[in-house]
């Protein structure tokens, strides 16, 4: 079986055909866009397309068969499990197949690209949410010393005070950290 | 109340933009995001399982989808129309302004690959108008040249490599080709149909049924939007709102001259008519994308309601 994976996104392509190749199919492909030539020499048995992919629309005319197209492509639905298709929109993800290609080995393909995109999005998530805490822990470390300086306390008791400002007015310790160094700007006179 | 309403950039889909950035959902205690979609198919799947409340949608896309043909039977209904007259027919500088005919005829003695055109989707006005020039050029759609599908945002790039001779899609793709210097305008829809049906606000139906007073809710919105940019001396606040990153992403000095020339609600563009529906069936037919015998007067009826239309613009004038 051979699958084409069709995402604007190169590392989560990737990350799909790595996945793809652990199936039986012997032969995966990934590309940012759908190429007619190139796919037509490919000659793919599914196509696995990002739902964020313009080329989206491209494959959606494929499904009616022509002189350029003699195999009819189906978009993958299977009957027999309703929630399926729902489920892969959600995702993000959908399959186009040959027609007459067994559902079973469709849904396999399906599955593993379904959960490499979850995989790509929690990995985004994390990354995000690691670069957000690098951050705030910055912006706490900033606070500190400027209280360290100009209240002359020591590197505890600075950090205290933080706590305590977070806990009296019910905000994140890097909101009020972040809200400090923008006063103590202003009144140095280093900001309008 | 949230919704989740979804748009494809281009600029025919200002009213759903607009009635977001005026705040004229707001005004009407809806709380709405508009997603921006990637493609036609991705916008109709959405609605069909319920990620979208509702969307901007080719006319006759949503006329294929609740009659089942290229796609699982998706139970959509349209309850206002937002747009004329917005597709044109691009040409590379390569074609010849009236030799057309004579090009293919010698391409096919030479024995070289037929012209390659590309339109946005195969249920699309920009099909059928591409299709009507061809054959009023003298040139056969299905067997003197390839019609193939390309995302809009792509097609000047096209154009420009070689790859196409021509497309057809709606603005600003048009007037970017033209901006561009890789492409002109060979005919506009307003030069060969009065009315050209292009795009339409289409909900799933189970969604309207549960809830009659959101949906009204939102047509009204939708339709002070459509009024607010058919406002001559709104226009170009409208062209710098779609300009924006998160909208179509496209200089307004290119959004401004389509913004003008599209009827939002100008000659009732907004109501969903169901002669128009009929007529656009009768493209389908015409192409050969459904059934010669379908009952097209029996679709419309089905599909498009010019009276939750009706009800929202009394609404608004009472």
């Amino acid at each position: 079986m051979r699958v084409l994976v069709v995402d604007p996104d190169p590392a989560r392509a990737a990350l799909v055909a790595e996945g793809l190749a652990g199936v039986d199919p012997l032969e995966v492909r990934h590309a940012a866009v759908f190429d007619h030539a190139e796919a037509a020499a490919f000659a793919p048995d599914v196509v696995v397309v990002a739902a964020d992919s313009p080329e989206r629309d491209t494959l959606e005319s494929l499904r009616e068969a022509s002189l350029a197209n003699p195999r009819p492509v189906v978009m993958f639905v299977d009957r027999s499990e309703p929630g399926l298709a729902e489920e892969a929109v959600r995702a993000g993800v959908a399959a186009y197949v040959v027609d007459g290609l067994a559902p079973g080995r469709v849904r396999a393909v399906l599955e593993v690209a379904m959960s490499r995109f979850a995989l790509m999005n929690q990995l985004r998530q994390d990354l995000e949410k690691a670069k957000a805490d690098l951050a705030s822990r910055k912006t706490v470390e900033r606070a500190k010393a400027l209280l360290m300086k100009e209240r002359g306390l020591d590197e505890e008791a600075a950090y205290r005070l933080l706590r305590k400002l977070s806990m009296d007015t019910g905000r994140p310790l890097a909101a009020v950290a972040g809200d400090l160094l923008a006063f103590a700007g202003v009144l140095k006179g280093d900001r309008p | 109340m949230r919704l989740k309403l979804g748009f494809v950039p281009l600029t025919d889909a200002a009213p759903l933009i607009v009635a977001q950035a005026n705040g004229f959902f707001a005004d009407e205690g809806l709380e709405v995001e508009v997603s921006r979609e990637a493609s036609w198919a991705t916008v109709r799947d959405k609605l069909m399982v319920g990620a979208l409340d509702g969307a901007h949608m080719l006319a006759p896309m949503a006329l294929a989808a609740a009659l089942g043909i290229g796609s699982e039977p998706a139970p959509l209904i349209v309850p206002m129309a937002l747009a004329r007259g917005g597709a044109a027919v691009t040409l590379s500088a390569r074609i010849p302004a009236d030799g057309l005919a004579r090009l293919v005829e010698q391409r096919r003695e030479a024995g070289a690959s037929p012209l390659t055109f590309a339109v946005v989707f195969p249920y699309s006005i920009h099909n059928y108008l591409l299709r009507e020039w061809l054959a009023r050029s003298g040139v056969d759609p299905d067997a003197d040249v390839r019609i193939i599908v390309a995302p809009p945002s792509r097609m000047a790039g096209l154009l420009a490599e070689g790859v196409i001779e021509g497309f057809c899609a709606g603005e600003p793709w048009s007037d970017a080709a033209v901006a561009a210097g890789v492409g002109r305008i060979a005919v506009r829809a307003g030069d060969v149909w009065a009315k050209a049906p292009d795009k339409v606000f289409a909900v799933a139906e189970g969604w309207a049924d549960a809830g009659p007073a959101r949906l009204q809710a939102t047509l009204r919105a939708l339709l002070r939007a459509s009024a607010w940019i058919e406002t001559a001396e709104n226009r170009p606040l409208a062209a710098e709102i779609l300009a924006r990153p998160e909208h179509l992403a496209v200089p307004a000095e290119v959004l401004a001259n389509g913004l003008g020339r599209i009827a939002f609600c100008r000659d009732g563009a907004c109501v969903p008519n169901r002669a128009d529906a009929v007529w656009l069936l009768g493209e389908m037919k015409r192409w050969g994308q459904v059934d010669a015998d379908l009952d097209a007067a029996a679709a419309a009826a089905r599909i498009y309601r010019p009276d939750l239309h009706g009800e929202a613009a009394r609404a608004l004038s009472a």
